[in-house]
């Protein structure tokens, strides 16, 4: 039969946002792929450079739509480390408690994401019911339901509320018994299993070599997790294991490994924050005003000039990294450069090229399962 | 059983109140001596309009239940619209007035009814529209099947829409195949009879006349995907032939068995036959009863049988290019596939219109209550077993699997459905002939249901002993799998030493 490209995207399901998969087909095996991206560049890292270092959080909030608290901690920490903020533990505890349940919410429109790609639809609008308990709990902390605007350089905007630990638990404790639901209908299915496994392999050298770096490669065998190998808040503190799948086939990680690595990232996550708000200093139930020096230190405005500012940030899918340089020019306030590095952005070219030798039907299946996430990839 | 109530035989009948009063108004006029063809053609017509009417009036509650059963499967309410909501609008006026887009004014008095409707009950406090819109979805605070005209309003809405043909799309095989396709789906409903005695054809071969019908379909749906010219229609059509021959092979064995064990090719007879055998088929042949489900859902092109469609990959598949009225009658068809699917399973495995334990219950004496049981009309039955089938398997099924890939399902067709229809044929011709001799079957007509399979003496021993036997063989299959490579899959992430143990970069 001869071959043929087909363009999937800007719009298409498969897509999880817009950017373009070109497939070449042979009949219904995939021979060759070719990934465009840059349909939403915003030009952040530029806006950046004209922002004072507080107004550029919202922009960082901006960056992945669905996981927007872990990209403005991630911003926040090299604004930290560039303007040499000592953040106070309370603050520390809760920004780990947000950005996990921020995971947790990503984690589910994930899920929520890849049953539809799989064809099971009653996934997707189980994963929104209880992705929705995790939003409530961060409407709570930041005030809106999307782009929280919530931590600051030195600390976070506002404290937990009062009784905000018992909804926590509460609700963290219930999703913990869903996950156990999920699996059953899941991994308890044939349809699923014979879906996932064998299809989309990984190896954890070539995912190294390209600078695959999160749940995926975790998937495959690689131990690495920053928030393990360099932890950067009170990660050290807190009773967890990053999850690490060791893959059945030499060929490296395959959906079913992916699947399975970002289940058990909930369950960790989960017993992360049901440790973390035991462990909180200055008491789960009581709460400080905002601007309080337990929430909040105080930070400079302005940044010496040559100094820079690195954080390497565990985002939900993979390991976002920021770069700033400050001063220069006399521009105390902004920032001289900004760099952001995103997973994604390295990520799809990459899973582009493992499609290969697939079918049309495995293309879902296996881009869904390493989480495309375009907000951040486009920047 | 013949059923008591007998539409066909009430219009039919040379003898009866309606042939025989045409006759007698025909007499002495010029068409007297043609009056018998013409008051069998008024009584065909009159049954005919009956029946296709009962079947496309009762598949609003298809629709109806599975949104209301997929809404609650994923713990949320569904589709709340009420008929209401069709004519009372926000502060009076309805979205769209569509009845001022029907032609020729045919819709001038609906808007008639809506107005004076609106005036009497609609809402009018142009501060709240908001509250109007959440009250149009009950009636003083009362749902009346909720969600149930949601289906009308789709449908207003597809019938309202743009109909629009692909510039460089084969116009006339691209206007054509949703005819086909439509036609032949409504050409289904036929011969599916609701009971003995209400049924539009009575063909002698009408279970061979139903998979002929059926296989027609998925040749318009190769012909609507190549002249869409549009890749995913095209992969979409090839789609949809290259998994027919994996699941209609299967399907027909199937068939085969059931009308080998029931003797005949026609779906009333072998009815008939599972009243005298004194149980229903999927009792002497739950194998067969599987494979027909799994084969029809591949059939009507469900979940997980759906690639041709998989929207995942292909957008819509092959129905891509088609919107407004045309999607909507591809969309229609699909359902009234799956309701003729569900039909036929009724049919052929779940006794048709027989009542459960008919001959049990019916003979209960006390208080006349068997007698009582016995009225309920053999319709009614029929339909509640088919939307049951459509709940419990269609619509269970379609929301708790996911899709399969297409190598996947011709693997799983010819290597698996196909040795197990054999098997089944061959079972049902033992059965045919070692325990229901066509000697001993007479047709019984009363209530109780025949016993000619009392095998070995015992009563019931082949029903109970047959499902039974392929309970435990669906035990076995469930179970004997590979345990240790199963564990290995499904428990082995690794868990490193608990944190605060090790100091990272230290070690």
């Amino acid at each position: 039969m001869a071959q043929m490209w087909i363009t999937m995207g800007p719009q298409h399901p498969m897509t999880h946002g817009l950017w373009t998969l070109r497939v070449k087909v042979d009949g219904e095996t995939v021979v060759d792929t070719e990934a465009e991206l840059g349909y939403i560049h915003r030009g952040v890292e530029k806006i950046a450079e004209s922002r004072d270092f507080t107004q550029i959080t919202p922009y960082c909030d901006r960056l992945c739509y669905v996981s927007a608290m872990t990209w403005a901690n991630s911003y926040i920490y090299a604004a930290e480390d560039l303007l040499e903020v000592e953040v106070p533990e309370r603050a520390e505890y809760i920004r780990l408690i947000s950005a996990e349940c921020q995971r947790l919410a990503s984690h589910l429109m994930w899920l929520g994401a890849y049953g539809p790609d799989i064809g099971s639809l009653t996934l997707m609008t189980w994963c929104m019911r209880d992705r929705e308990m995790f939003l409530d709990l961060l409407q709570e902390l930041g005030g809106s339901r999307m782009h929280y605007n919530y931590p600051r350089i030195g600390g976070v905007k506002r404290d937990i509320p009062v009784g905000f630990a018992d909804r926590l638990v509460a609700k963290v404790k219930l999703f913990e018994k869903r996950i156990e639901e999920y699996e059953m209908m899941l991994d308890e299915s044939t349809i699923w299993l014979v879906r996932l496994q064998g299809v989309g392999y990984a190896n954890a050298e070539d995912m190294v070599n390209a600078g695959v770096s999160g749940p995926n490669i975790r998937a495959a065998g690689v131990n690495y997790d920053a928030r393990w190998a360099h932890p950067y808040s009170v990660y050290d503190q807190v009773d967890w294991e990053p999850a690490v799948e060791k893959p059945t086939s030499v060929k490296g990680a395959d959906c079913y490994d992916r699947y399975r690595v970002r289940m058990e990232e909930m369950r960790q996550s989960c017993r992360m924050i049901l440790d973390a708000i035991e462990k909180i200093p200055g008491g789960k139930n009581t709460n400080y005003s905002n601007g309080d020096e337990m929430i909040l230190a105080k930070a400079p405005t302005r940044a010496p000039e040559g100094a820079t500012g690195f954080s390497n940030y565990e985002c939900t899918r993979g390991a976002s990294k920021f770069y700033i340089q400050g001063g220069g020019d006399g521009r105390g306030k902004n920032p001289y450069r900004l760099s952001i590095r995103s997973p994604m952005f390295i990520t799809i070219p990459y899973v582009a090229k493992t499609m290969i030798g697939y079918k049309v039907a495995d293309i879902p299946a296996i881009m869904g399962s390493f989480d495309p996430c375009i907000g951040e990839t486009d920047r | 059983m013949d059923d008591k109530y007998d539409l066909v035989g009430f219009f039919l009948d040379k003898e009866g109140v309606f042939r025989s009063n045409i006759i007698k108004l025909l007499d002495g006029t010029a068409a007297e001596e043609s009056a018998s063809s013409i008051s069998f053609a008024a009584g065909t017509f009159a049954a005919v309009n009956i029946v296709f009417l009962m079947l496309f009036f009762s598949q609003f509650a298809i629709l109806w239940i599975e949104r209301k059963a997929v809404a609650r499967m994923q713990d949320r309410y569904g589709a709340t619209t009420a008929l209401r909501s069709l004519w009372v609008g926000e502060n009076g006026v309805t979205a769209g007035e569509w009845w001022n887009m029907l032609p020729f004014g045919a819709g001038k008095p609906v808007g008639a009814i809506n107005k004076w409707l609106n005036k009497k009950y609609g809402n009018r406090d142009e501060n709240f529209p908001t509250v109007d819109r959440v009250n149009n979805r009950s009636w003083m605070g009362k749902t009346i099947v909720p969600g149930f005209f949601q289906n009308v309003a789709d449908g207003m809405k597809f019938l309202v829409k743009e109909h629009m043909v692909p510039q460089r799309a084969d116009k006339l095989i691209f206007e054509v195949s949703p005819f086909l396709i439509v036609s032949s789906t409504l050409l289904i409903l036929g011969m599916i009879p609701l009971s003995s005695g209400i049924y539009a054809t009575n063909p002698d071969l009408s279970i061979l006349y139903a998979i002929a019908i059926f296989g027609i379909a998925p040749i318009g749906v190769f012909f609507a995907g190549w002249s869409s010219n549009n890749k995913y229609t095209l992969i979409g059509g090839i789609r949809s032939a290259a998994q027919l021959t994996a699941y209609e092979i299967p399907l027909l064995l199937t068939l085969l068995s059931v009308a080998i064990l029931s003797g005949t090719f026609n779906i009333i007879e072998s009815i008939h036959f599972q009243h005298a055998a004194g149980s229903w088929n999927i009792f002497l042949m739950p194998l067969g009863a599987a494979l027909f489900l799994i084969t029809m859902i591949a059939e009507v092109e469900r979940v997980p049988f759906d690639m041709p469609e998989a929207e995942a990959e292909l957008v819509e598949g092959w129905w891509t290019e088609y919107g407004g009225m045309r999607f909507g009658m591809l969309f229609m068809a699909e359902y009234i596939r799956t309701y003729a699917a569900c039909f036929l399973f009724t049919h052929f495995f779940l006794g048709g219109w027989h009542l459960p334990l008919q001959g049990t219950i019916g003979s209960i004496e006390f208080l006349g209550l068997g007698g009582l049981y016995l009225l309920i009309p053999g319709a009614i039955m029929t339909l509640i077993k088919s939307w049951l089938v459509f709940l419990i398997v269609f619509v269970w099924a379609r929301f708790a699997l996911a899709r399969i890939r297409t190598d996947q399902i011709l693997e799983f067709g010819w290597r698996m459905l196909l040795p197990l229809a054999v098997l089944q044929l061959v079972l049902s011709l033992v059965y045919r002939l070692y325990l229901f001799n066509p000697d001993d079957m007479s047709a019984q007509n009363d209530v109780a249901g025949g016993m000619a399979w009392d095998a070995f003496g015992i009563p019931f021993f082949v029903p109970a002993a047959t499902t039974l036997f392929w309970i435990g063989m669906f035990w076995i299959y469930l179970n004997d799998e590979d345990k240790s490579v199963a564990q290995e899959r499904m428990f082995h992430v690794q868990t490193v030493e608990p944190a605060g143990t090790v100091v990272p970069g230290q070690e």
